[in-house]
């Protein structure tokens, strides 16, 4: 915005604390989002994401702690915050008895616009977002991928500072989701900060500039995607013999590349060999060395790094175990 | 220029060029946003009320199943009750039961207003779209106010269409000028102290069981007013209950506006009861509302 | 549930039925939707009856021997009316909510929901004419011809609650917003039973709405009814084909218009 507060960080949560009667909603939260970053917040159900977003949405109060949005505190300035946000939920909040234009030019006018500016800016969003054809139609008859575009241009008829996206893909065809994601993507050229709650963990990654994970109430990793992959124990070679039988064989080969444990936990079922590869493509250039010079046959031998899904379990099951993946069937 | 734009995802990639830029809104000037004062300023008070009685009138003009609640059916039952008991009515009374049953049907059809209206909002809760609407910059204020504003306006309209058709049977007004733009307002104020307390049920209760219980208290409101039958030909033990009644205070003052007739205290229990009811409803209501935008 | 007599899970559609009903009979017990129904009995007893009957008892002193025992039948008919169409409302929630499709794409006969729905109606129906006849006892109704009658009374009643909930679950089912159709839940029975013989003889009428208030369906159950309920000498003569044939023609019309309205309904909206 050409006038508003100049800040540092668009979002900075600092020790917030929310309790529901017995419930500990969120304990000892804080993170910040800087201009233009896109932040994706994954946890469980019930983790405290959606009371992360109300509390900074002025939509409810921490119980201790502060937290300021484009550099309006969310508790004593909450109407400044107000200005500076967009909000979407899972579900699409427009009024569907208005039509597609209806419905932009009253959210232009609640955010101050006068009228012929809001009616401008209206059709400029109908355009730019591709509803021409169904913008006199009323909201109820659009199709799904259309409601929720709809639904994010009533949050850009001015240009918010902070984007809250609440699993803004879910429900959505491919397509439409890539457009989001491209949307997502473009905030990022205008400054605009973004929080991102999703359940898709290739959402995450592809579009998060860094994730925060958390569970029950507290933040349990924070990092870029790379960063909290390289946690779970980083890249691992993977290797598919073409007999079966070949396992313990090609275990022996190894030697030492192999840890007691992965060896330990080769069953009869097995069918690959995971091993951990702490010097990436060095340790499979040396495995594969090892298992040609021992003139094994092997069907596939790859560098995997564990997808965000090991990421995520292998964090919010807090067990040692998950931590080095030994996976005995094929990974998605 | 927009370029790579597919038109399949209307959304194209790389279509974010530096200098054209129409998705995110550039203010070139000022356009008094933030000039404008402080979010609770009355000045922005009013233009962000009418805003939204707008939206929520529309709502209600677009949706036939409204209409027909509202306009439809007050109107057909005030042609049946004066079918059914037009001419008994007058026999007793000696003047035409119209200046009972017209009035009624205007009170019965803003009950009805604010049943339909308490429905949409509970509706409103469940979409988010009152979550939304909370996280704009607008007056606190100006949500409360806007459905307060659509409500009269809905009362206003239905009160007219039904004093339409009953002059079209016969109703007159025979008290002059004023006494006929008070009579229009008693509507107003019995169906925003209904608004209240139904929509103070609506906000905690569960959607059914409000509608049900809400459409039977309704029809023993009616039939034990004095819109439906005159006091005097109700049972004995029964007359007390219908003659202290909130409707039949409406009916009568309304009578007295227009046909003549004691005037003065069935419209000071009226407004009694009326403010009896907002003042014990007002509290809750406001904070079920509160509630429902914020959560 | 009762099983079918082979092993395995055997697909019963008797079984599936039941699940479905006991699904909507379950929770009224608890969420004052049983309350409501005893309720609705006794509103449209007190309301039709108190304000009434001193007004209408001159009217009616050469057709019956006391207000109540006119008047009952009316109030039965409004009190299955109000039972029927909100449960039909109520369930028709489903529809729009999807569920209905779901249960199209599992091994259910497409009707059965729909049964299910309106057999929950149904109960409450039986519930509401219970009250309703317990609470004519107190007014002054009786019923006076043999048991055969009493249970042909009862019915009468229930198979139009029957098809009246089917046609207001086909409404709702039809407009995708039965919530807000329920404010239609008083008035229109309401007018219907207030122009009908119900309330006051054809003969109180204004002569230009005669015609209508005779020949309207409320109007011949109400006479059927009316016929076997009895009524004490002398009024109440014998029950007569010409009393009874017009209500089953309104019947089965109803029945026939309904049954190709709910295939494109309920094929169309999944």
């Amino acid at each position: 915005m050409s006038t508003g507060r100049a800040f540092d960080k668009a979002v900075i949560v600092d020790g917030i604390r929310k309790t529901f009667g017995e419930v500990v909603a969120l304990q000892e939260v804080s993170f910040e989002v800087g201009r233009g970053e896109v932040i994706g917040l994954l946890g469980p159900n019930g983790a405290g994401k959606t009371t992360i977003v109300d509390i900074l949405s002025t939509l409810s109060r921490p119980d201790r702690g502060h937290a300021s949005v484009a550099g309006y505190d969310c508790v004593s300035e909450p109407a400044g915050v107000r200005r500076s946000i967009m909000l979407t939920g899972q579900q699409v909040a427009i009024d569907d008895m208005l039509t597609g234009l209806e419905n932009l030019v009253m959210f232009g006018r609640l955010y101050g616009l006068s009228k012929s500016t809001a009616r401008t800016r209206a059709k400029e969003l109908i355009e730019e977002f591709d509803l021409v054809d169904a913008g006199n139609r009323r909201v109820k008859t659009y199709s799904g991928g259309m409601r929720r575009r709809i639904d994010i241009a009533c949050g850009l008829v001015v240009r918010p500072q902070v984007v809250f996206l609440d699993e803004p893909t879910t429900g959505l065809d491919p397509r439409s989701r890539q457009s989001i994601w491209d949307l997502v993507s473009s905030f990022k050229g205008f400054g605009i900060a973004t929080l991102l709650t999703t359940q898709y963990l290739e959402e995450a990654d592809a579009l998060a500039d860094r994730i925060i994970v958390i569970d029950h109430g507290r933040i349990i990793a924070e990092g870029t995607a790379d960063e909290l992959k390289a946690r779970t124990g980083g890249s691992y070679c993977e290797i598919v013999p073409r007999d079966f039988n070949d396992l313990l064989v090609i275990a022996e080969t190894l030697g030492s590349l192999l840890p007691e444990k992965n060896r330990a936990a080769l069953t009869s079922e097995s069918d690959r060999i995971a091993m951990p590869a702490p010097d990436g493509a060095s340790t499979l250039i040396e495995a594969v060395g090892r298992l040609a010079a021992a003139n094994i046959d092997v069907a596939d031998v790859a560098l995997r790094r564990p997808s965000l899904d090991d990421v995520f379990l292998a964090l919010t099951d807090d067990s040692p175990e998950a931590r080095i993946p030994v996976p005995t069937e094929v990974i998605g | 220029m927009r370029v790579g734009r597919d038109p399949g995802t209307g959304i194209g990639n790389g279509f974010v060029k530096a200098g054209v830029m129409t998705l995110v809104y550039e203010e070139a000037t000022d356009f008094g946003v933030e000039r404008r004062c402080h979010e609770n300023s009355v000045r922005a008070l009013v233009p962000q009320t009418l805003v939204q009685t707008q939206r929520i009138l529309l709502r209600w003009a677009r949706d036939l199943t409204t209409i027909i609640e509202v306009l439809v059916l007050p109107v057909f039952f005030l042609l049946t009750l004066n079918i059914v008991l037009g001419q008994m009515i007058s026999q007793v009374t000696g003047h035409s039961a119209l200046y009972g049953t017209v009035p009624m049907n205007t009170l019965a059809a803003a009950i009805n207003g604010s049943t339909i209206g308490a429905i949409g909002l509970i509706g409103e809760r469940d979409d988010g779209l009152l979550r939304r609407l909370w996280v704009l910059p607008v007056h606190r204020a100006s949500g409360v106010l806007s459905r307060i504003a659509a409500e009269t306006v809905r009362i206003m309209i239905t009160t007219v269409v039904v004093l339409a058709v009953g002059m079209m049977i016969g109703f007159r007004f025979q008290q002059g000028i004023l006494a006929s733009l008070a009579w229009l307002t008693v509507p107003v104020i019995f169906g925003l102290a209904c608004a209240t307390l139904i929509t103070m049920i609506a906000l905690y209760t569960a959607k059914n069981f409000l509608l049900e219980a809400v459409t039977l208290v309704h029809l023993l409101v009616i039939l034990f007013s004095s819109g439906f039958l005159p006091v005097n030909q109700f049972p004995t033990w029964i007359q007390p209950v219908v003659a202290h009644q909130p409707m039949t205070y409406a009916v009568d003052a309304m009578r007295g506006l227009s046909l003549g007739g004691p005037v003065r205290w069935p419209l000071i229990a009226t407004l009694l009861w009326a403010a009896g009811v907002t003042a014990v409803c007002i509290v809750p209501t406001l904070l079920g509302y509160r509630r429902a935008g914020t959560h | 549930m009762r099983a079918t007599s082979t092993a395995g899970p055997h697909l019963s559609t008797r079984a599936q039925w039941w699940v479905l009903t006991t699904r909507f009979i379950a929770p009224t017990l608890q969420n004052g939707e049983l309350a409501l129904t005893i309720a609705s009995s006794v509103v449209f007893t007190a309301g039709f009856y108190i304000p009434l009957h001193q007004i209408m008892r001159t009217a009616t002193l050469g057709v019956a021997s006391s207000y109540a025992q006119y008047l009952m039948p009316l109030i039965g008919l409004e009190a299955i009316t109000f039972a029927a169409i909100s449960t039909a409302f109520r369930a028709a929630t489903d529809s729009v909510q999807g569920l209905n499709r779901r249960f199209r794409s599992m091994p259910i006969a497409p009707l059965t929901p729909v049964t299910a729905r309106i057999t929950a109606a149904v109960y409450r129906c039986l519930v509401s004419l219970t009250v309703a006849v317990i609470c004519g006892y107190v007014i002054g109704f009786r019923f006076h011809r043999s048991a055969v009658y009493i249970v042909a009374f009862c019915v009468l009643v229930i198979v139009i609650g029957a098809l009246l909930s089917f046609g207001a679950d086909l409404i709702g089912t039809a407009t995708r917003n039965p919530e807000a159709m329920t404010p239609l839940l008083i008035l229109p029975p309401l007018i219907f039973g207030l122009l009908s013989v119900g309330v006051q003889p054809v003969e109180q009428f204004p002569h230009w709405i005669q015609p209508i208030v005779r020949n309207q369906p409320i109007s011949q159950f109400v006479d059927t009814m009316r016929a076997l309920a009895g009524d004490s000498t002398p009024f109440g003569g014998p029950v007569t084909w010409s009393v009874v044939a017009p209500t089953l023609a309104w019947l089965c019309g109803l029945a026939a218009i309904l049954a190709p309205a709910s295939a494109m309904v309920l094929s169309r909206r999944a």
